[in-house]
Protein backbone atom coordinates (compact mmCIF):
# COMPACT_ATOMS: atom_id res chain seq x y z
CA UNK A 1 0.00 0.00 0.00
CA UNK A 2 1.20 3.35 -1.05
CA UNK A 3 0.82 5.20 2.38
CA UNK A 4 1.53 9.32 2.97
CA UNK A 5 2.38 9.88 6.06
CA UNK A 6 2.42 13.51 7.50
CA UNK A 7 4.61 14.62 9.90
CA UNK A 8 5.14 17.29 12.66
CA UNK A 9 8.31 19.10 14.07
CA UNK A 10 8.68 15.91 16.36
CA UNK A 11 6.52 12.64 15.74
CA UNK A 12 8.13 11.60 13.21
CA UNK A 13 9.26 8.48 14.27
CA UNK A 14 6.16 7.62 16.27
CA UNK A 15 4.26 7.66 13.78
CA UNK A 16 6.32 5.28 11.85
CA UNK A 17 6.28 2.92 14.80
CA UNK A 18 2.59 2.84 15.71
CA UNK A 19 2.04 2.00 11.69
CA UNK A 20 4.42 -0.45 11.54
CA UNK A 21 2.93 -2.28 14.85
CA UNK A 22 -0.54 -1.51 13.11
CA UNK A 23 -0.24 -1.97 9.57
CA UNK A 24 3.72 -3.87 9.12
CA UNK A 25 6.22 -3.00 7.36
CA UNK A 26 5.64 -4.30 3.71
CA UNK A 27 4.15 -0.55 2.64
CA UNK A 28 5.69 1.83 0.19
CA UNK A 29 5.64 5.09 2.57
CA UNK A 30 6.15 9.05 1.18
CA UNK A 31 7.08 11.14 4.29
CA UNK A 32 5.92 14.62 4.34
CA UNK A 33 6.55 17.29 6.25
CA UNK A 34 5.12 20.94 5.50
CA UNK A 35 6.78 23.94 6.91
CA UNK A 36 4.30 26.09 7.47
CA UNK A 37 5.28 30.59 6.94
CA UNK A 38 2.02 31.09 9.38
CA UNK A 39 4.74 31.40 12.25
CA UNK A 40 7.27 33.49 10.02
CA UNK A 41 4.78 35.33 8.66
CA UNK A 42 3.48 36.34 11.89
CA UNK A 43 6.91 37.37 13.32
CA UNK A 44 7.55 39.50 10.15
CA UNK A 45 3.96 41.32 10.33
CA UNK A 46 4.88 42.10 14.48
CA UNK A 47 8.43 43.81 13.44
CA UNK A 48 6.63 45.44 10.84
CA UNK A 49 3.58 46.66 13.44
CA UNK A 50 4.93 46.43 16.84
CA UNK A 51 2.58 48.93 18.17
CA UNK A 52 4.37 52.06 19.40
CA UNK A 53 5.73 54.05 16.44
CA UNK A 54 9.57 54.18 17.51
CA UNK A 55 9.81 50.11 17.04
CA UNK A 56 8.42 50.14 13.61
CA UNK A 57 11.94 48.82 11.70
CA UNK A 58 12.61 46.43 8.80
CA UNK A 59 14.07 43.05 9.54
CA UNK A 60 17.45 43.20 7.74
CA UNK A 61 18.32 40.52 5.29
CA UNK A 62 21.12 38.96 7.24
CA UNK A 63 17.87 38.20 9.48
CA UNK A 64 15.60 37.01 6.99
CA UNK A 65 18.84 34.53 6.01
CA UNK A 66 18.87 33.13 9.34
CA UNK A 67 15.52 32.82 9.82
CA UNK A 68 15.37 30.58 6.23
CA UNK A 69 18.81 28.62 8.00
CA UNK A 70 16.85 28.16 10.81
CA UNK A 71 13.72 26.59 9.42
CA UNK A 72 15.51 24.69 6.81
CA UNK A 73 17.95 22.97 9.54
CA UNK A 74 14.90 22.19 11.11
CA UNK A 75 12.58 20.64 8.95
CA UNK A 76 15.68 18.61 7.54
CA UNK A 77 16.38 17.62 10.90
CA UNK A 78 12.60 16.51 11.02
CA UNK A 79 13.05 14.25 7.86
CA UNK A 80 16.25 12.72 8.57
CA UNK A 81 14.79 11.47 11.54
CA UNK A 82 11.52 9.88 10.08
CA UNK A 83 13.52 8.19 7.36
CA UNK A 84 15.67 6.98 9.51
CA UNK A 85 13.02 5.55 11.90
CA UNK A 86 11.28 4.25 8.81
CA UNK A 87 14.73 2.31 7.18
CA UNK A 88 14.86 0.83 10.39
CA UNK A 89 11.44 -0.42 10.22
CA UNK A 90 11.71 -1.74 6.89
CA UNK A 91 9.95 0.15 5.09
CA UNK A 92 10.38 1.60 1.66
CA UNK A 93 10.94 5.02 1.77
CA UNK A 94 10.90 8.09 0.36
CA UNK A 95 9.73 11.72 1.61
CA UNK A 96 10.13 15.17 1.04
CA UNK A 97 9.98 18.74 2.88
CA UNK A 98 7.29 21.35 1.28
CA UNK A 99 6.31 25.05 2.14
CA UNK A 100 2.68 26.08 2.77
CA UNK A 101 -0.95 25.60 4.18
CA UNK A 102 -0.29 22.40 5.70
CA UNK A 103 -3.48 20.61 4.98
CA UNK A 104 -3.85 21.90 1.72
CA UNK A 105 -0.14 20.53 0.82
CA UNK A 106 -0.90 16.87 2.39
CA UNK A 107 -4.43 16.52 0.26
CA UNK A 108 -2.52 18.21 -3.06
CA UNK A 109 0.44 15.48 -1.93
CA UNK A 110 -2.25 12.63 -1.72
CA UNK A 111 -3.60 13.21 -5.10
CA UNK A 112 -0.26 13.94 -6.92
CA UNK A 113 1.68 10.68 -5.44
CA UNK A 114 -1.65 8.78 -5.84
CA UNK A 115 -1.77 7.81 -1.92
CA UNK A 116 -4.27 4.95 -0.82
CA UNK A 117 -3.73 6.19 2.81
CA UNK A 118 -2.87 9.24 4.65
CA UNK A 119 -1.72 8.64 8.06
CA UNK A 120 -1.88 11.68 10.26
CA UNK A 121 -2.06 12.56 13.68
CA UNK A 122 -5.22 13.64 15.43
CA UNK A 123 -3.37 17.33 16.14
CA UNK A 124 0.08 17.94 16.22
CA UNK A 125 1.12 18.40 19.93
CA UNK A 126 -1.86 17.03 22.01
CA UNK A 127 -0.53 17.44 25.36
CA UNK A 128 -3.12 19.37 27.35
CA UNK A 129 -5.64 18.66 24.21
CA UNK A 130 -8.38 16.32 25.08
CA UNK A 131 -7.96 12.80 23.37
CA UNK A 132 -11.59 12.26 22.62
CA UNK A 133 -14.51 14.47 21.55
CA UNK A 134 -14.73 17.97 19.51
CA UNK A 135 -11.73 19.42 20.30
CA UNK A 136 -9.60 16.34 19.74
CA UNK A 137 -8.68 16.79 15.92
CA UNK A 138 -6.83 20.00 15.14
CA UNK A 139 -7.46 22.21 12.11
CA UNK A 140 -4.83 20.41 9.85
CA UNK A 141 -6.27 16.73 10.34
CA UNK A 142 -10.08 17.67 9.99
CA UNK A 143 -9.56 19.55 7.35
CA UNK A 144 -7.16 15.98 5.26
CA UNK A 145 -10.56 14.78 6.51
CA UNK A 146 -12.95 15.94 5.03
CA UNK A 147 -10.90 16.63 1.61
CA UNK A 148 -8.45 13.30 1.37
CA UNK A 149 -8.59 11.70 -1.85
CA UNK A 150 -8.44 8.16 -0.27
CA UNK A 151 -8.64 6.47 2.83
CA UNK A 152 -7.49 8.75 6.47
CA UNK A 153 -5.81 6.82 9.52
CA UNK A 154 -6.12 9.42 11.96
CA UNK A 155 -3.90 8.88 14.93
CA UNK A 156 -4.89 10.00 18.23
CA UNK A 157 -3.04 10.07 21.86
CA UNK A 158 0.57 10.87 22.05
CA UNK B 1 -11.96 80.95 20.91
CA UNK B 2 -11.80 80.44 16.96
CA UNK B 3 -7.87 79.77 17.35
CA UNK B 4 -9.66 76.84 20.71
CA UNK B 5 -11.56 75.06 17.90
CA UNK B 6 -8.99 75.31 15.49
CA UNK B 7 -6.17 73.85 17.62
CA UNK B 8 -8.16 71.17 19.00
CA UNK B 9 -8.93 70.21 15.21
CA UNK B 10 -5.56 69.77 14.60
CA UNK B 11 -4.76 68.06 17.58
CA UNK B 12 -7.67 65.53 16.92
CA UNK B 13 -6.99 65.40 13.11
CA UNK B 14 -2.86 64.43 14.01
CA UNK B 15 -3.88 61.60 16.15
CA UNK B 16 -6.72 60.05 14.24
CA UNK B 17 -4.40 59.77 11.32
CA UNK B 18 -1.85 58.43 13.94
CA UNK B 19 -4.55 56.14 14.66
CA UNK B 20 -6.04 55.32 11.50
CA UNK B 21 -3.42 55.60 9.37
CA UNK B 22 -5.88 56.51 6.11
CA UNK B 23 -3.80 55.70 2.86
CA UNK B 24 -1.30 54.20 5.11
CA UNK B 25 0.04 57.94 5.95
CA UNK B 26 3.09 57.38 7.96
CA UNK B 27 2.98 58.76 11.79
CA UNK B 28 6.08 60.95 11.02
CA UNK B 29 4.34 62.59 8.03
CA UNK B 30 1.23 63.08 10.71
CA UNK B 31 2.85 64.55 13.52
CA UNK B 32 4.73 67.23 11.03
CA UNK B 33 1.77 68.24 9.29
CA UNK B 34 -0.13 68.53 12.73
CA UNK B 35 2.92 70.56 13.97
CA UNK B 36 3.31 73.07 10.60
CA UNK B 37 -0.42 73.57 11.15
CA UNK B 38 -0.34 74.96 14.80
CA UNK B 39 2.33 77.03 13.37
CA UNK B 40 0.34 77.96 10.59
CA UNK B 41 -2.39 78.83 13.04
CA UNK B 42 -0.41 81.31 15.16
CA UNK B 43 -1.21 78.44 18.36
CA UNK B 44 2.47 77.75 18.71
CA UNK B 45 4.75 81.04 18.21
CA UNK B 46 8.10 79.89 15.30
CA UNK B 47 10.43 80.72 18.57
CA UNK B 48 9.06 79.25 21.27
CA UNK B 49 8.58 75.99 18.65
CA UNK B 50 12.80 75.85 18.53
CA UNK B 51 13.09 76.17 22.14
CA UNK B 52 10.89 73.16 22.51
CA UNK B 53 12.75 71.31 19.72
CA UNK B 54 16.19 72.94 21.44
CA UNK B 55 14.84 71.69 25.39
CA UNK B 56 14.61 67.84 23.99
CA UNK B 57 17.97 67.24 22.99
CA UNK B 58 18.32 64.42 25.14
CA UNK B 59 15.57 62.47 24.14
CA UNK B 60 17.01 62.86 20.51
CA UNK B 61 20.81 61.81 21.53
CA UNK B 62 19.56 58.96 23.29
CA UNK B 63 17.19 57.36 20.47
CA UNK B 64 20.33 57.77 17.74
CA UNK B 65 22.57 56.54 20.77
CA UNK B 66 20.44 53.22 21.75
CA UNK B 67 19.61 52.63 17.93
CA UNK B 68 23.77 52.78 17.44
CA UNK B 69 24.80 50.71 20.19
CA UNK B 70 21.86 48.38 19.57
CA UNK B 71 22.68 47.52 15.76
CA UNK B 72 26.53 47.36 16.51
CA UNK B 73 25.53 45.01 19.53
CA UNK B 74 23.70 42.78 16.89
CA UNK B 75 26.06 42.54 14.53
CA UNK B 76 28.55 41.28 16.89
CA UNK B 77 26.02 38.50 17.05
CA UNK B 78 25.52 39.70 20.69
CA UNK B 79 21.81 38.49 20.53
CA UNK B 80 22.07 35.31 18.68
CA UNK B 81 24.70 34.15 21.42
CA UNK B 82 23.06 35.02 23.99
CA UNK B 83 19.75 33.24 22.78
CA UNK B 84 21.80 30.34 22.25
CA UNK B 85 23.46 30.31 25.62
CA UNK B 86 19.97 30.33 27.35
CA UNK B 87 19.63 27.15 24.77
CA UNK B 88 22.80 25.33 26.18
CA UNK B 89 21.55 26.77 30.10
CA UNK B 90 18.46 25.13 29.63
CA UNK B 91 19.84 22.05 28.91
CA UNK B 92 16.97 20.58 27.23
CA UNK B 93 13.79 21.71 28.55
CA UNK B 94 11.69 24.17 27.25
CA UNK B 95 10.44 25.58 30.25
CA UNK B 96 13.53 26.59 31.51
CA UNK B 97 14.38 27.83 28.20
CA UNK B 98 11.49 29.55 28.15
CA UNK B 99 12.43 31.57 31.80
CA UNK B 100 15.90 32.18 30.61
CA UNK B 101 14.54 33.79 27.84
CA UNK B 102 12.53 36.06 30.27
CA UNK B 103 15.26 36.61 32.53
CA UNK B 104 18.13 37.61 29.39
CA UNK B 105 15.01 40.10 27.97
CA UNK B 106 14.77 41.71 31.34
CA UNK B 107 18.37 42.48 31.02
CA UNK B 108 18.39 43.66 27.40
CA UNK B 109 14.95 45.57 28.23
CA UNK B 110 16.90 47.16 31.50
CA UNK B 111 20.35 48.50 29.95
CA UNK B 112 19.74 48.67 26.07
CA UNK B 113 15.94 49.50 26.75
CA UNK B 114 12.59 47.60 25.25
CA UNK B 115 13.07 48.07 21.34
CA UNK B 116 16.32 46.09 21.99
CA UNK B 117 14.30 43.40 23.29
CA UNK B 118 11.41 43.67 20.98
CA UNK B 119 12.74 44.12 17.90
CA UNK B 120 15.85 42.26 18.03
CA UNK B 121 15.40 39.47 20.63
CA UNK B 122 12.69 38.67 19.22
CA UNK B 123 14.08 37.45 15.75
CA UNK B 124 16.72 35.88 17.14
CA UNK B 125 15.06 34.01 19.51
CA UNK B 126 12.60 32.85 17.08
CA UNK B 127 15.49 31.58 14.78
CA UNK B 128 16.57 29.52 17.65
CA UNK B 129 13.31 27.90 18.76
CA UNK B 130 12.69 27.04 15.29
CA UNK B 131 16.04 25.09 15.30
CA UNK B 132 15.06 24.04 17.95
CA UNK B 133 11.63 22.43 17.08
CA UNK B 134 9.97 24.21 19.72
CA UNK B 135 6.52 26.27 19.10
CA UNK B 136 7.37 29.58 18.33
CA UNK B 137 4.29 31.64 19.56
CA UNK B 138 5.10 31.21 23.23
CA UNK B 139 8.44 33.01 23.00
CA UNK B 140 7.10 35.59 20.79
CA UNK B 141 4.69 36.42 23.70
CA UNK B 142 7.67 36.46 26.22
CA UNK B 143 9.52 38.59 23.96
CA UNK B 144 7.49 41.37 22.47
CA UNK B 145 5.89 41.17 26.46
CA UNK B 146 8.93 41.37 28.67
CA UNK B 147 10.36 44.45 26.83
CA UNK B 148 7.28 46.21 27.89
CA UNK B 149 7.25 44.50 31.71
CA UNK B 150 10.51 45.35 32.35
CA UNK B 151 11.08 48.81 30.64
CA UNK B 152 10.50 50.67 34.46
CA UNK B 153 13.29 48.87 35.69
CA UNK B 154 16.08 51.69 35.20
CA UNK B 155 15.68 55.52 33.57
CA UNK B 156 17.04 53.90 30.88
CA UNK B 157 15.16 50.99 30.15
CA UNK B 158 12.64 52.69 28.28
CA UNK B 159 12.61 56.43 26.23
CA UNK B 160 9.83 57.31 27.33
CA UNK B 161 11.35 57.41 30.82
CA UNK B 162 13.58 59.90 29.84
CA UNK B 163 11.17 61.82 28.12
CA UNK B 164 9.13 62.30 31.40
CA UNK B 165 12.36 62.38 33.66
CA UNK B 166 13.78 65.16 32.04
CA UNK B 167 10.72 67.81 33.12
CA UNK B 168 10.58 66.56 36.57
CA UNK B 169 14.14 65.42 37.19
CA UNK B 170 14.90 63.36 40.17
CA UNK B 171 17.58 60.79 40.27
CA UNK B 172 18.50 56.84 40.29
CA UNK B 173 17.42 57.06 44.21
CA UNK B 174 13.84 58.49 43.45
CA UNK B 175 13.26 56.19 40.49
CA UNK B 176 13.67 53.22 42.16
CA UNK B 177 12.33 54.36 45.17
CA UNK B 178 9.03 54.24 43.24
CA UNK B 179 9.48 51.69 40.73
CA UNK B 180 11.81 49.27 41.40
CA UNK B 181 8.89 47.22 43.37
CA UNK B 182 6.71 47.59 40.54
CA UNK B 183 9.12 46.36 37.85
CA UNK B 184 10.15 43.62 40.12
CA UNK B 185 6.73 42.73 41.00
CA UNK B 186 5.14 43.11 37.41
CA UNK B 187 8.13 40.84 36.15
CA UNK B 188 7.74 38.02 38.47
CA UNK B 189 3.60 38.28 37.52
CA UNK B 190 4.24 38.70 34.04
CA UNK B 191 6.47 35.30 33.99
CA UNK B 192 4.67 33.05 36.14
CA UNK B 193 1.22 34.22 34.35
CA UNK B 194 2.85 33.13 30.87
CA UNK B 195 4.57 30.13 32.21
CA UNK B 196 1.07 28.81 33.69
CA UNK B 197 -0.32 29.87 30.54
CA UNK B 198 1.25 28.06 28.00
CA UNK B 199 1.94 25.08 30.07
CA UNK B 200 1.37 22.26 27.54
CA UNK B 201 3.67 23.84 24.88
CA UNK B 202 6.83 23.83 27.49
CA UNK B 203 6.31 20.72 28.66
CA UNK B 204 8.24 19.29 26.24
CA UNK B 205 12.06 19.23 25.29
CA UNK B 206 14.14 19.70 22.50
CA UNK B 207 17.51 17.96 21.63
CA UNK B 208 20.84 19.74 22.81
CA UNK B 209 22.06 18.37 19.03
CA UNK B 210 19.67 21.21 17.28
CA UNK B 211 21.30 23.99 18.82
CA UNK B 212 23.06 26.23 16.68
CA UNK B 213 26.51 26.80 18.09
CA UNK B 214 26.72 29.55 20.35
CA UNK B 215 30.25 30.94 18.89
CA UNK B 216 29.86 34.24 17.15
CA UNK B 217 31.41 34.55 13.48
CA UNK B 218 34.06 36.99 14.97
CA UNK B 219 34.95 36.28 18.70
CA UNK B 220 37.75 38.94 19.22
CA UNK B 221 34.74 41.54 17.93
CA UNK B 222 32.05 39.95 20.12
CA UNK B 223 33.93 40.42 23.18
CA UNK B 224 35.34 43.88 22.51
CA UNK B 225 31.14 44.78 21.82
CA UNK B 226 30.38 42.49 25.24
CA UNK B 227 33.03 44.57 27.43
CA UNK B 228 31.82 47.84 25.78
CA UNK B 229 28.08 47.27 26.56
CA UNK B 230 29.02 46.33 30.23
CA UNK B 231 31.17 49.25 30.05
CA UNK B 232 28.00 51.46 29.03
CA UNK B 233 25.69 49.52 31.05
CA UNK B 234 27.32 50.95 34.27
CA UNK B 235 27.87 54.56 32.80
CA UNK B 236 23.98 54.22 32.45
CA UNK B 237 23.56 53.30 36.27
CA UNK B 238 26.16 55.49 37.03
CA UNK B 239 24.65 58.94 34.91
CA UNK B 240 20.98 57.81 36.37
CA UNK B 241 22.79 58.34 40.05
CA UNK B 242 24.40 62.03 39.43
CA UNK B 243 21.75 63.00 36.97
CA UNK B 244 24.02 63.18 33.88
CA UNK B 245 21.86 63.38 30.81
CA UNK B 246 21.88 59.92 29.27
CA UNK B 247 22.16 60.74 25.89
CA UNK B 248 25.80 61.36 26.41
CA UNK B 249 26.67 58.00 27.86
CA UNK B 250 24.37 56.72 24.64
CA UNK B 251 25.91 58.80 22.54
CA UNK B 252 29.61 57.93 23.93
CA UNK B 253 28.91 54.14 23.89
CA UNK B 254 27.58 54.42 20.53
CA UNK B 255 30.72 55.97 19.36
CA UNK B 256 32.98 52.91 21.54
CA UNK B 257 31.47 51.01 19.63
CA UNK B 258 31.70 52.22 16.18
CA UNK B 259 35.56 52.62 16.51
CA UNK B 260 35.73 48.80 17.54
CA UNK B 261 33.16 47.81 14.50
CA UNK B 262 35.79 49.90 12.68
CA UNK B 263 38.92 48.65 13.48
CA UNK B 264 36.93 44.83 13.30
CA UNK B 265 36.02 45.99 9.71
CA UNK B 266 32.37 45.83 10.52
CA UNK B 267 31.36 49.15 10.23
CA UNK B 268 28.96 49.31 7.65
CA UNK B 269 27.46 53.16 7.37
CA UNK B 270 25.08 51.99 4.50
CA UNK B 271 23.60 49.19 6.26
CA UNK B 272 23.83 51.43 9.92
CA UNK B 273 21.39 54.02 8.22
CA UNK B 274 19.18 51.72 7.55
CA UNK B 275 18.83 50.09 10.96
CA UNK B 276 18.19 53.50 12.78
CA UNK B 277 14.51 54.58 12.22
CA UNK B 278 14.75 58.00 11.00
CA UNK B 279 11.18 58.57 10.89
CA UNK B 280 11.07 58.59 14.12
CA UNK B 281 12.92 61.92 15.09
CA UNK B 282 9.61 63.56 12.68
CA UNK B 283 7.73 62.02 14.27
CA UNK B 284 8.60 62.62 18.59
CA UNK B 285 9.76 66.21 16.54
CA UNK B 286 5.99 67.02 15.35
CA UNK B 287 4.26 65.28 18.57
CA UNK B 288 6.58 67.75 20.73
CA UNK B 289 5.15 70.69 18.69
CA UNK B 290 1.38 69.51 18.53
CA UNK B 291 1.31 69.32 21.96
CA UNK B 292 2.83 72.56 23.30
CA UNK B 293 0.29 73.59 20.88
CA UNK B 294 -2.28 72.22 22.87
CA UNK B 295 -0.66 73.44 25.91
CA UNK B 296 -0.59 76.69 24.76
CA UNK B 297 -4.12 76.94 24.71
CA UNK B 298 -4.31 75.58 27.67
CA UNK B 299 -6.35 72.08 27.13
CA UNK B 300 -3.58 70.36 29.34
CA UNK B 301 -3.60 71.96 31.89
CA UNK B 302 -7.57 71.71 32.39
CA UNK B 303 -6.98 68.00 32.14
CA UNK B 304 -4.62 68.03 35.12
CA UNK B 305 -6.92 70.25 36.58
CA UNK B 306 -9.97 67.01 35.86
CA UNK B 307 -7.10 64.57 37.08
CA UNK B 308 -7.00 66.18 40.21
CA UNK B 309 -10.50 66.58 40.79
CA UNK B 310 -11.43 63.00 39.41
CA UNK B 311 -8.62 61.88 42.22
CA UNK B 312 -10.51 63.84 44.91
CA UNK B 313 -8.50 63.42 47.84
CA UNK B 314 -7.69 59.94 47.36
CA UNK B 315 -4.09 59.74 46.20
CA UNK B 316 -4.24 55.88 45.49
CA UNK B 317 -7.23 56.90 43.37
CA UNK B 318 -4.84 59.65 41.88
CA UNK B 319 -2.11 57.12 41.28
CA UNK B 320 -4.51 54.47 40.30
CA UNK B 321 -6.34 56.89 37.31
CA UNK B 322 -2.85 58.04 36.35
CA UNK B 323 -1.42 55.03 35.64
CA UNK B 324 -4.62 53.30 33.42
CA UNK B 325 -5.48 56.87 31.95
CA UNK B 326 -1.72 56.97 30.72
CA UNK B 327 -1.96 52.62 29.88
CA UNK B 328 -5.20 53.73 28.00
CA UNK B 329 -3.71 56.33 25.75
CA UNK B 330 -0.79 54.73 25.12
CA UNK B 331 -2.96 52.21 23.09
CA UNK B 332 -5.41 54.52 21.80
CA UNK B 333 -2.85 57.10 20.35
CA UNK B 334 0.42 55.83 20.91
CA UNK B 335 2.83 55.78 24.10
CA UNK B 336 5.26 59.45 23.27
CA UNK B 337 2.49 61.28 22.32
CA UNK B 338 0.52 60.14 25.61
CA UNK B 339 3.53 60.67 27.60
CA UNK B 340 4.10 64.01 26.20
CA UNK B 341 -0.13 65.20 27.24
CA UNK B 342 0.11 63.87 30.54
CA UNK B 343 4.01 65.59 31.06
CA UNK B 344 1.91 68.96 30.28
CA UNK B 345 -0.84 68.28 32.36
CA UNK B 346 1.32 67.38 35.41
CA UNK B 347 3.21 70.32 34.92
CA UNK B 348 -0.18 72.25 35.41
CA UNK B 349 -0.41 70.96 38.68
CA UNK B 350 3.25 71.31 39.62
CA UNK B 351 3.92 67.58 39.63
CA UNK B 352 7.52 67.79 41.11
CA UNK B 353 6.22 68.52 44.52
CA UNK B 354 6.58 65.84 46.68
CA UNK B 355 3.03 65.00 47.12
CA UNK B 356 2.16 64.50 43.40
CA UNK B 357 5.54 63.05 42.88
CA UNK B 358 3.85 59.06 42.74
CA UNK B 359 2.04 60.77 39.87
CA UNK B 360 4.68 61.21 37.40
CA UNK B 361 5.89 57.56 38.09
CA UNK B 362 2.18 56.64 37.60
CA UNK B 363 2.47 57.77 34.18
CA UNK B 364 5.86 55.78 33.12
CA UNK B 365 4.54 52.79 34.59
CA UNK B 366 1.12 53.66 32.55
CA UNK B 367 2.80 54.71 28.99
CA UNK B 368 5.38 51.62 29.67
CA UNK B 369 3.23 48.42 30.25
CA UNK B 370 0.03 49.99 28.44
CA UNK B 371 1.72 48.80 25.11
CA UNK B 372 1.26 45.52 26.15
CA UNK B 373 -2.35 45.77 25.46
CA UNK B 374 -1.60 46.66 21.63
CA UNK B 375 0.97 43.78 21.77
CA UNK B 376 -1.66 41.69 23.18
CA UNK B 377 -3.94 43.00 20.14
CA UNK B 378 -1.57 43.11 17.13
CA UNK B 379 -0.19 39.42 18.00
CA UNK B 380 -4.22 38.21 18.91
CA UNK B 381 -5.44 39.18 15.28
CA UNK B 382 -2.56 38.84 13.11
CA UNK B 383 -1.08 35.09 15.09
CA UNK B 384 -4.08 33.81 16.95
CA UNK B 385 -5.99 33.86 13.58
CA UNK B 386 -3.13 32.91 11.63
CA UNK B 387 -1.47 30.14 14.11
CA UNK B 388 -3.25 29.19 16.38
CA UNK B 389 -6.41 27.61 15.34
CA UNK B 390 -4.30 25.75 12.51
CA UNK B 391 -1.13 24.47 14.29
CA UNK B 392 -3.49 23.41 16.74
CA UNK B 393 -1.94 25.06 19.71
CA UNK B 394 -2.67 24.41 23.17
CA UNK B 395 -4.29 27.45 23.94
CA UNK B 396 -7.99 28.21 24.20
CA UNK B 397 -9.94 31.01 23.61
CA UNK B 398 -10.85 31.84 26.99
CA UNK B 399 -7.64 31.57 28.23
CA UNK B 400 -6.36 33.85 25.50
CA UNK B 401 -8.83 36.36 26.57
CA UNK B 402 -7.44 36.47 29.91
CA UNK B 403 -4.21 36.79 28.36
CA UNK B 404 -5.30 40.72 27.26
CA UNK B 405 -7.85 41.17 30.06
CA UNK B 406 -6.15 40.02 32.98
CA UNK B 407 -2.63 40.57 32.90
CA UNK B 408 -2.06 43.50 31.50
CA UNK B 409 -4.73 45.46 34.02
CA UNK B 410 -3.27 43.40 36.58
CA UNK B 411 0.37 44.54 36.11
CA UNK B 412 -0.83 47.80 35.87
CA UNK B 413 -3.07 47.69 38.69
CA UNK B 414 -0.36 46.50 41.32
CA UNK B 415 2.46 48.77 40.14
CA UNK B 416 0.44 51.27 40.78
CA UNK B 417 -0.95 50.27 44.08
CA UNK B 418 2.95 49.52 44.79
CA UNK B 419 3.80 53.32 44.02
CA UNK B 420 0.97 54.38 46.49
CA UNK B 421 2.49 52.60 49.07
CA UNK B 422 5.95 53.54 48.84
CA UNK B 423 5.06 56.96 47.93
Amino acid sequence: MRILCAIGQSDGPQIIQRLANMLGNQHEIYLLHVLDPGPRLGLEEYLHNPGPVQRRRALPLEKTQALDAAEQSASQAVLAEAIEAAQSAGFSVSGEIQRGKPEQMIVQTARTWRSQLIAIRASEGTQGRPQIGPASVGHTARFVLDHAPCDVLLLRGP
Amino acid sequence: MLQLIIGILIFGLTLGTILVRPYRISEALAAAVGAVLMLLAGILPFTQALQVLKGEWNIYGFFLGLMTISAVADRAGIFNSLAAQAGHWAGGSVRRLYLAIFIIGALITAFLSNDATALILTPAVFALVTRLRVPALPFMFACTFIADTASFLLPVSNPINILVLDQFGGGLGIFLHYLVLPALFCIVLNTTLFLWLFRADLRRTYAIKDLPPAAPPDLSFFRFTLAALGIIAVAFVLASVFQVPLSLVALGGAVLLLVGARRSSHLEWKRLGKEISWSLFIFISGMFLVIQGVENLGLTGLFGGSLMRLAGSSPLRAVLFTAAGSALGANLINNVPMALVMISALRAINASAPANLGLVYATILGCDLGPNLTTVGSLATILWLLILRRKGLEISSLEYFKLGILVVPLMIAAGAILIWLVR
